[in-house]
């Protein structure tokens, strides 16, 4: 059955905000099993597919199916089989953490007590403390906690380690990564923090435009990109003539360039711009995702 | 007995060498400057993935890399542990023993008087069985 190998599959899915496209045929699969890194730069539509996901809004036109199901169209088991922390880790400000607790246990019939515990002791928050009393971080893993003991077959995360500090986002990777709720689901994880993404990732989907740009291992994909140093004597090649360029860049009177899916033979292509040195080296995945982002940014010419 | 030690191994994150080849090269150089020798066991997938705060799956990659390159071994059962190298002997103890056998050869040849030309030739003859093997 094709439809439950994916736990998010959306086919020309498209959310239009009066003139713009926040969505744009977007057409995705994400496969059962490991963790899903989504990248893009602002307005890339990250957070419309997870409301359209989530069922919290409606696609213009094309379909989005979560664990198989019609998004517009979940039932509250349905959705009990979905986890989402959103980035601000919204909760009942007024609530003893033990009231919102006995809810979400109530509420839940796969609830497990002990996953709720495993990832709450990562924390140093009491039953009695208010919601509103906790740090950001605190709130952050107990919401993790909370989320977990659910018993999500699809873990949704958007910028869950926003303005954490680093042992708060230390203690909330290692629930993510090694508790034992956390082993069983699939996760689905929105951030900008390359470094976040070269830890946890199994596989990088970059969003562009409401399109998907890229989906494969972080590694691969850095091996698609790689810089070059040139010693040219004039301004360079044209922009638009250089293949598969990324970014361009002239420091301390050397070209640098970025490019995309360019083997050995670019060397050539920069000696016969009139390059008197050509050097290359490959870039770590933070560099690579800038780069491929800034790719359709408007980029001023070299002074 | 194999003996269990910590893998004292530091991977950076924004390096152009993926964590899992900062692994790889890592345990390698352990291996090559003895700090890690063989039946040695090596940290869990999950506890070194643990140590490093990094994804389990790039563990085992790199593990399953250096296993398959002959640096590793697993045990059924018991884990992965530094292998015993095919090439156990260092260059220069190599060297030794083939000046010592290259020098008992021609001291016996020398005492059957036999022609340098046919000795080489049957040597070569003899020699091919190890071409053989090695290709």
């Amino acid at each position: 059955m094709a439809d439950t190998d994916y736990v998010i599959e959306t086919r020309a899915l498209t959310r239009r905000y009066g003139d713009k496209l926040a969505l744009d045929t977007l057409d995705l699969a994400i496969a059962a099993g490991h963790i899903h890194a989504i990248v893009g730069a602002n307005g890339a539509g990250k957070s419309t597919l997870f409301r359209i996901l989530l069922g919290f809004l409606p696609p213009s036109s094309g379909s989005a199916r979560i664990l198989g199901r019609d998004s517009q169209r979940l039932t509250p088991s349905d959705r009990g089989r979905i986890g989402f922390v959103n980035e601000e880790h919204t909760l009942p400000s007024w609530m003893r953490v033990s009231a919102v607790t006995a809810m979400q246990r109530h509420q839940y019939p796969r609830w497990n007590q002990a996953a709720f515990d495993e990832v709450i002791g990562h924390y140093h928050v009491l039953p009695q403390q208010k919601v509103g009393q906790l740090s950001r971080g605190e709130r952050a893993g107990f919401n993790l906690a909370l989320t977990l003991a659910q018993g999500p077959e699809l873990l949704v995360l958007d910028e869950p380690t926003l303005g954490l500090d680093v042992v708060a986002k230390r203690a909330f990777l290692e629930s993510l990564m090694y508790s034992s709720a956390a082993e069983s689901c699939t996760v689905v994880y929105c951030s900008h923090q390359m470094e976040e993404i070269e830890r946890v990732a199994d596989n990088l989907i970059i969003l562009e435009r409401g399109r998907l740009a890229h989906m494969s291992a972080p590694d691969e994909f850095c091996g698609r990109v790689t810089h070059w140093i040139a010693d040219m004597p004039f301004a360079g090649p044209p922009p638009a003539s250089v293949p598969g360029l990324l970014e361009v860049q002239r420091i301390d009177g050397l070209h640098h360039y970025l490019v995309l899916d360019q083997d050995e033979g670019f060397a050539g292509f920069l000696r016969g711009a009139g390059a008197r040195t050509v050097q290359s080296m490959p870039v770590s995945l933070d560099r690579a995702v800038n780069g491929f982002l800034a790719k359709n940014h408007a980029m001023p010419v070299a002074a | 007995m194999p003996r269990t030690r910590g893998l004292m191994l530091q991977i950076a994150t924004g390096d152009a060498r993926p964590i899992s080849k900062q692994i790889v090269d890592g345990v390698r150089m352990k291996i090559a400057t003895a700090e890690l020798v063989p039946g040695d066991q090596l940290p869990s997938v999950r506890g070194l993935a643990q140590q490093l705060t990094i994804n389990p799956n790039t563990v085992a990659k790199a593990y399953a890399e250096l296993t398959a390159e002959g640096w590793l071994e697993s045990r059924q059962g018991l884990g992965l542990f530094v292998a015993t190298p095919r090439q156990r002997l260092s260059d220069g103890e190599r060297d030794r023993r083939m000046d010592e056998a290259i020098s008992a050869f021609v001291h016996e040849v020398a005492a059957l008087d036999y022609p340098p030309e046919r000795a080489l030739s049957r040597l070569d003859r003899a020699l091919q069985v190890l071409s053989r093997k090695t290709a």
